[in-house]
Parts: structure tokens; C-alpha cells; sequence
């Protein structure tokens, strides 16, 4: 077998690794571990994998709109993967190149979440794929707020998560769309400087097949915390607004290395830099609270940065 | 959406009282602080980033963490709850009431609001087009883009999640966009405002009115 072939990669691979792998690392976290995974079995329930697509999140859409037309329902969990992507693209039409032996796919989640919720689900991805890249032996990987995930300062992976309303009954989904760089290791001349892959920084090729293993069985664990969460805080009277420290942020603050450095924020930050500041903080919704050389503060909620170098922001 | 609009009474009211009241609620439950009165002058947020805050209106506390509130417009406190002073309140009690003197574009604005249907906010985010709208946009005018209920007219933008956000108002053109794209827009505040088409001639004669009158009234006080 390829060290890049994922045709064995299924759901019964996938319940097997979780519980021979995941769940006996997350019941030395904590007792609720099985509770937890439970929430969050849905995840890669049902694998769908294409040798290539021209885009796996357009495929996700299909999927639904085709599955309705059927009269057929969508598995909340479903994962789309495909070999290669002809059409791949970042947030704002950025170029992503996705040739073969990358992990390249979307996870269809049905809009089940509570609204205070819903913003913890842009962090997941790079909590996962952070977690896996280390577990590989990538111990340089870190996470650049919301979910850039960069080891020795280069992309590693990049997420897109999207709504989408079925035409027909109007059910809301979340597509969250994932661009992992594990054996591709030649990129485009225009994302040399830029992007990394985990073959690239190991300096040897890694077994896609439990790479993808890893990554699916911690957005299992992920996702399943956060439906666990909004179970205990209801069962703690829930209120107005989460106000606690989400779990989720906890652990994407001991991965991350974005609190403490200067930063340039933009809506778009390449082609449109807004200002220069410092990260300081991670509100409890999950917003980047920014000070500005003045003293004062901005709280972004959306948007994206990118570290500075010798800058002097007091 | 009335066919006829008494532009007397209208323009009579706004000259009249040229401001808009805006009354600040509790944005959750806690024990409130005051830290301004009746009479004071207040600022808005300003700075280009629009970082630096307002001028402090109140503290409210709930569960030893307290949160300062301040002020989203400039103008004058016209009213204190001041029986309120240390005691705890539920989340949407209104607390004050800021005067904000109104600028005639302002004016323009407050009144097409009461005749256009506003789309607004679902969540505290930032907001852009959707690809179709925004080329609509860029071909012609937002003025001359219809939209229908159904339509996936706006993107929300929320922690590098983008949502889809339909629009389920009257049909109708935009007509006014209170939003930019990249800048954060609260929960409930406007987005666009939608005339239908057939009363587009109307809202014209409002704007042409009220810029005329108050010209000429400007120009009379000088």
C-alpha cells in the first residue's frame, strides 16, 4: 500500500481508532472522555472519498442538494475526501494547491449548535490538525489565530468553514473544509515562502492513512466537546451569554503562539492591512482583543493576522 | 409603506427637535454603576480603527466581573434612571438616554428608515455581498440591484466562518447600504434598506424635499 493511499480509510477504521488511540489519551484528560466522543461519533460516521474533485466543499453542496432531491437525509459527520483537488481555493479566491498526498476534504455538520456556540467551531480545525501535525512528531506546530496551523513559521494547513441552506427544506449546515500539506512537498512558486508541509519538516514521508486517522478521530473529540459543553453549561442554567472559558480556547491557547506577538490585522490582511498591534488577549467568545501603541484596545471578531517582525509596539 | 407622506408634519417634527434619542439598555443583568449624569456632553467611539472607546456611561457588574458600557454616539444625556444607582437590573432595562444632535444626512437617513424596509444584522460580525450582489453592485449601483425573499444577498463574516445570510423582507432595490465591508456591525444594527420598486420616485422626492428645506433653512438662519 502508497504511504498516500486513503482507500481504507472508513468509518469502521476510523471507530477503531478512536477507540484503541483517542479515547484512552482523552480518559487520562478527563472521566467525561467517553461521554465526549459519543457527542461527537457523528464525525466521519460516513467517509465518501473521490480520487479527485475540483473542489470537496462544492462536492458537500451536491451531496445535500442531491441527497434532498432523493429524499434521502445527510449524515450529520459526513466527510468528503478526495486524492487530489483541481479547483481548490483559500478565503478570498487565494490560490491552495492541493495535489496528491495531501489531506484534502470538508465535513458536513448540520446546524445543531447554540448560537453562543457556534463561534467556537472556527477554532477546531486548527486545534485538531495542530494536535495531529505534533502527535506525527511536528513539534514546532503552532496555531496563528483563528486556525492557521504553521510549523517553522510556514502554512501547514488551511481551513475554510462556510453556511449552506439546503434548497428544499432549508436545512443549515456548516461546511468546514480542510487543506492539509502532509506529503506534497513542492508548492507553486508563489507559495515557496509561505506554505510548509509535514513531510517538509520532518524531513521524511509520513502514512497519509493514519495521518488522516489522527486528524478525523480529534475532530471527533473536538466536535463532541463542544456539543458536550453547551450540555453542561444548559445544566448549569446556561444564561444570556456564555461567559466561562471554553474548553476549546483553553487548548488553543496552549498551542497557540499568537498571544504576546505584534501583529497586522486586515478583514483581508494581504491584499487590504488595516493596522499594526499587539495580540494580547483571547476574549471568552473567542475574539482577538489587539492593543494599539496608543494604549487603546480593538476586539476583533473577524479577520485574520500575520505576525511582525522587529516591530516596537509598546 | 404609505403613498403619501406629509412632508410638513415630517420636516416640521425634525426642525423642531433635530435629534435622535438614543436609549442605552442593559446589555445583560448586574448591578449597575453610574458614571455620568444628566446634562453631560458624551462622545463616540472614534479613532480611525474605531479603537478608541466612547466616553464611559456606566459600569454593570454580574458575578464580580464588571463590564464598563460606553457611549455609542455623541450628544447630551438627556435622562438618568438614577433610581437604578447600585441596584441589580435585568438584561434590555433601559438606563439613559443619549440626545444626538442630527447632521442633515442624518436626517435624510432616520426618515428613509421609516419608509424603506431595513434588513438588519443577525449577529455582531462583519458583512460583504455575495459574490452575485457585489457584481451587480459593481456593474450598475446597488440602486439598480433588486432582491427578493430567499435571496443569499449578504456574506457574514464571523471568526473566518462565512455565513450565508438570506433576505426576507418586501422585494425591492437597495437603496441604502449601512454597512462596509470589513467593519463590524452590532447585532440588530441595520444592513441595507430595501424600496420597492414601484416607490423609488417616492423616496427620490423625500431626499430632494428635505435637502431643499433644510438649505433653505440653513441658509435662512445664517
Amino acid at each position: 500500500m502508497s504511504l498516500n493511499d486513503l482507500t481504507s480509510l472508513t468509518p469502521q477504521a476510523l471507530a477503531e481508532y478512536t477507540t484503541s488511540v483517542e479515547q484512552p489519551v482523552r480518559l487520562r484528560e478527563t472521566a467525561a472522555a467517553q461521554d465526549i466522543l459519543r457527542y461527537g461519533a457523528g464525525v466521519g460516521s460516513v467517509i465518501q472519498l473521490y480520487p479527485c474533485l475540483d473542489r470537496a466543499m462544492q462536492q458537500a453542496r451536491l451531496h445535500i442538494s442531491s441527497s434532498e432531491k432523493n429524499g434521502t437525509s445527510v449524515a450529520d459527520g459526513t466527510v468528503i475526501l478526495a486524492t487530489s483537488l483541481n479547483a481548490s481555493k483559500g478565503r478570498f479566491d487565494r490560490v491552495w494547491h492541493a495535489p496528491p498526498g495531501g489531506l484534502w476534504g470538508c465535513l458536513i455538520l448540520a446546524d445543531t449548535f447554540l448560537p453562543a456556540f457556534r463561534h467556537f467551531l472556527s477554532f477546531i480545525p486548527g486545534i485538531a490538525c495542530c494536535e495531529a501535525l505534533i502527535q506525527e512528531g511536528a513539534v514546532s506546530a503552532e496555531i496563528r489565530w483563528v486556525n492557521d496551523v504553521l510549523a517553522a513559521g510556514k502554512k501547514q494547513a488551511g481551513f475554510l468553514i462556510e453556511g449552506f441552506r439546503s434548497p428544499m427544506h432549508g436545512e443549515d449546515y456548516h461546511l468546514l473544509g480542510f487543506g492539509i500539506n502532509v506529503n506534497n512537498n513542492s508548492f507553486p512558486a508563489e507559495l515557496q515562502e509561505s506554505a510548509g508541509s509535514l513531510a517538509g519538516e520532518l524531513g521524511r514521508s509520513v502514512n497519509l492513512h493514519t495521518f488522516a486517522l489522527s486528524f478525523l478521530a480529534k475532530l471527533r473529540w473536538y466536535v463532541g466537546l463542544l456539543v458536550f459543553e453547551e450540555r453542561e453549561w444548559l445544566a448549569r442554567g446556561g444564561g444570556e451569554a456564555y461567559e466561562d472559558e471554553h474548553p476549546l480556547l483553553r487548548r488553543w491557547k496552549e498551542l497557540a503562539d499568537t498571544l504576546g506577538k505584534d501583529v497586522v490585522f486586515g478583514y483581508d490582511v494581504l491584499s487590504s492591512p488595516q493596522y499594526q498591534a499587539r495580540a494580547v488577549e483571547l476574549a471568552c467568545d473567542g475574539a482577538l482583543v489587539l492593543r494599539h501603541a496608543d494604549g487603546t484596545t480593538s476586539t476583533e471578531h473577524s479577520g485574520e493576522i500575520r505576525y511582525v517582525e522587529n516591530s516596537h509596539i509598546a | 409603506m404609505s403613498d403619501e407622506i406629509d412632508f410638513d408634519e415630517i420636516l416640521g417634527k425634525y426642525h423642531s427637535d433635530p435629534y435622535e434619542y438614543v436609549d442605552i439598555f442593559a446589555e445583560h443583568t448586574g448591578k449597575v454603576r453610574f458614571l455620568t449624569e444628566e446634562g453631560s456632553t458624551v462622545e463616540a467611539v472614534s479613532g480611525e480603527w474605531k479603537h478608541i472607546p466612547g466616553t464611559p456611561l456606566l459600569e454593570i457588574t454580574r458575578e464580580r466581573n464588571p463590564k464598563q458600557i460606553t457611549s455609542p454616539t455623541n450628544g447630551v444625556i438627556a435622562s438618568v434612571n438614577s433610581n437604578l444607582e447600585g441596584s441589580f437590573v435585568e438584561a434590555g432595562e433601559k438606563l439613559m438616554t443619549i440626545r444626538h444632535p442630527l447632521k442633515k444626512k442624518e436626517i435624510i437617513e432616520c426618515i428613509l428608515k421609516e419608509v424603506l424596509y431595513v434588513f438588519p444584522a443577525p449577529e455582531r460580525a462583519k458583512y460583504f455581498f455575495s459574490l452575485d450582489i457585489q457584481s451587480r453592485i459593481d456593474k450598475k449601483s446597488a440602486k439598480e440591484v433588486s432582491v427578493k425573499p430567499g435571496d443569499d444577498i449578504i456574506i457574514m463574516s464571523l471568526m473566518k466562518r462565512d455565513t450565508p445570510v438570506y433576505y426576507d423582507g418586501e422585494a425591492g432595490v437597495i437603496h441604502s447600504v449601512y454597512f462596509k465591508p470589513g467593519v463590524s456591525v452590532q447585532q440588530g444594527a441595520p444592513l441595507i434598506g430595501v424600496c420597492p420598486v414601484e416607490k423609488v420616485p417616492l423616496i427620490k422626492k423625500v431626499i430632494t424635499r428635505v435637502k431643499a428645506d433644510w438649505d433653505k433653512n440653513e441658509v435662512s438662519t445664517v
